[in-house]
């Protein structure tokens, strides 16, 4: 007995000409092409570490960011930083002057920590002077990889106005480098809550966790070509180092009763510090 | 009844990642400089348009929405739910391969947690994908 539809034609069923199987690898394969390019994208992609500047060049470069004038500080005011810097209490933190001390502690292959220390180093400049700076760049293998910056491993600072301590715990290979003594490890531990570096305590009266702009203002750039754009206020690179540089002088003028006077007394220093806390 | 289980599988890892967002729970995941969980996670990428709430948070709605599908189809066959299900788990694959590209590509680092998420939706797609022409015959 044979089937036959209504109209005359045997019954059938339909019949998939494409074998199951072949969807389902098509899109696995898809995928895998996907993946590898994504990977391919990333390493062409991903800027190549600078070579560390000499001693004679990266001291020209600290020189050309730390003499910047006055007028383009006030042009810039607060730029695109973002203000991460809250008051905090406890007694006035001092250092081995009896100065009212600012605390970092970073690493340095971490790319926030490599964004934040150009403010850090501009803005401290203003009221002393750093010797012993030396380029390097943050990790290879991490976000924003080879961001370009300085160590304050080995760095020295002398101001009249203000003490400066830093650790840097590992390098940029996230090798141990510098531990905390036990009251430096005992501030992070009160005001770096978060657990984020880097970890500014402007002498227990202030306190900054994280980076003040992204770091991926600086991508692919050398030190020179940084320092160079911060000497055009309109520039990304001004907006955001100059900017966060001001609101770390403007807290530091808070611990300095606002000395120097050339500083700290400026509009824009002065507009920001009626911001602090 | 596998997607079911990549669902609920998802579903696991979901809930667990958007856990240890909220809580001060440390997140059982090796680093090292191409697996960084604690990096991808942390990243602005990890929260949904600066709200704060965790991607994971939206990977368990997805997942739940995913395993009740499953259920369904299985116990009652049908194209349009085939169809709905393929087109929720697009969906997912979608937004899946963007979010290997932000891991791959911006990030430079791969949390093994979302991957094994991911892998869960590409399992729950290859199983709609594979329904669908069955339906079509039998229909």
């Amino acid at each position: 007995m044979s089937s036959k539809s209504p109209r005359g034609h045997p019954m059938r069923r339909p019949v998939s000409r494409t074998p199951s199987w072949v969807a389902p690898v098509a899109v696995v394969a898809s995928l895998a092409l996907l993946v590898a390019a994504f990977l391919v994208i990333r390493w062409y992609t991903t800027p190549v570490a600078p070579p560390p500047l000499n001693i004679d060049a990266a001291q020209l470069v600290v020189s050309s960011i730390t003499s910047l004038p006055a007028s383009e500080f006030d042009a810039v005011g607060k730029g695109s930083a973002n203000n991460l810097i809250k008051a905090v209490s406890g007694s006035l933190l001092t250092g081995s002057n009896g100065r009212p001390e600012v605390f970092y502690f970073g690493a340095e292959y971490c790319p926030y920590c490599a964004a934040e220390r150009w403010p850090i180093i501009i803005a401290l400049s203003r009221f002393g002077t750093f010797s012993g700076l030396k380029t390097t760049s943050s990790s290879s293998t991490d976000i924003y990889a080879n961001t370009p910056t300085f160590t304050f491993h080995n760095a020295t600072y002398s101001s009249q106005y203000i003490d400066f301590a830093a650790v840097e715990t590992t390098d940029r290979e996230q090798k141990p480098l510098e531990s905390p003594t036990p009251a430096q490890q005992a501030l992070v531990s009160q005001y770096d809550t978060s657990g984020s570096i880097p970890f500014v305590d402007f002498g227990n009266r202030y306190a900054s966790s994280g980076a003040s702009y992204l770091p991926d203002v600086l991508s692919g750039m050398t030190w020179q070509a940084v320092a160079d754009s911060l000497a055009q206020p309109g520039s990304a690179q001004s907006k955001a180092i100059l900017g966060s540089a001001n609101l770390i002088t403007a807290t530091v003028c808070r611990l300095t009763a606002d000395q120097p006077a050339a500083v700290c007394s400026s509009s824009s220093i002065q507009a920001i510090e009626k911001t602090l806390g | 009844m596998l997607g079911l289980v990549a669902s609920l599988a998802g579903l696991g890892v979901s809930v667990y990642l958007t856990v240890v967002h909220y809580s001060t729970i440390a997140l059982a995941c090796p680093a090292n400089a191409v697996v960084n969980c604690e990096q991808v996670l942390a990243s602005s990428f990890a929260v949904i348009g600066g709200s704060g709430m965790p991607t994971s948070a939206a990977g368990i709605v997805w997942f739940v929405v995913s395993a009740a599908l499953a259920a369904a189809t299985w116990r009652a066959r049908g194209p349009r739910l085939a169809r709905v299900q393929l087109a929720w788990s697009a969906i997912g694959l979608v937004t899946v391969v963007y979010l290997v590209y932000v891991e791959i590509v911006l990030l430079g680092a791969v949390c093994i947690w979302c991957s094994a998420a991911h892998l869960m939706v590409l399992v729950i797609f290859l199983v709609a994908l594979a329904r669908l022409p069955e339906d079509r015959v039998a229909s």
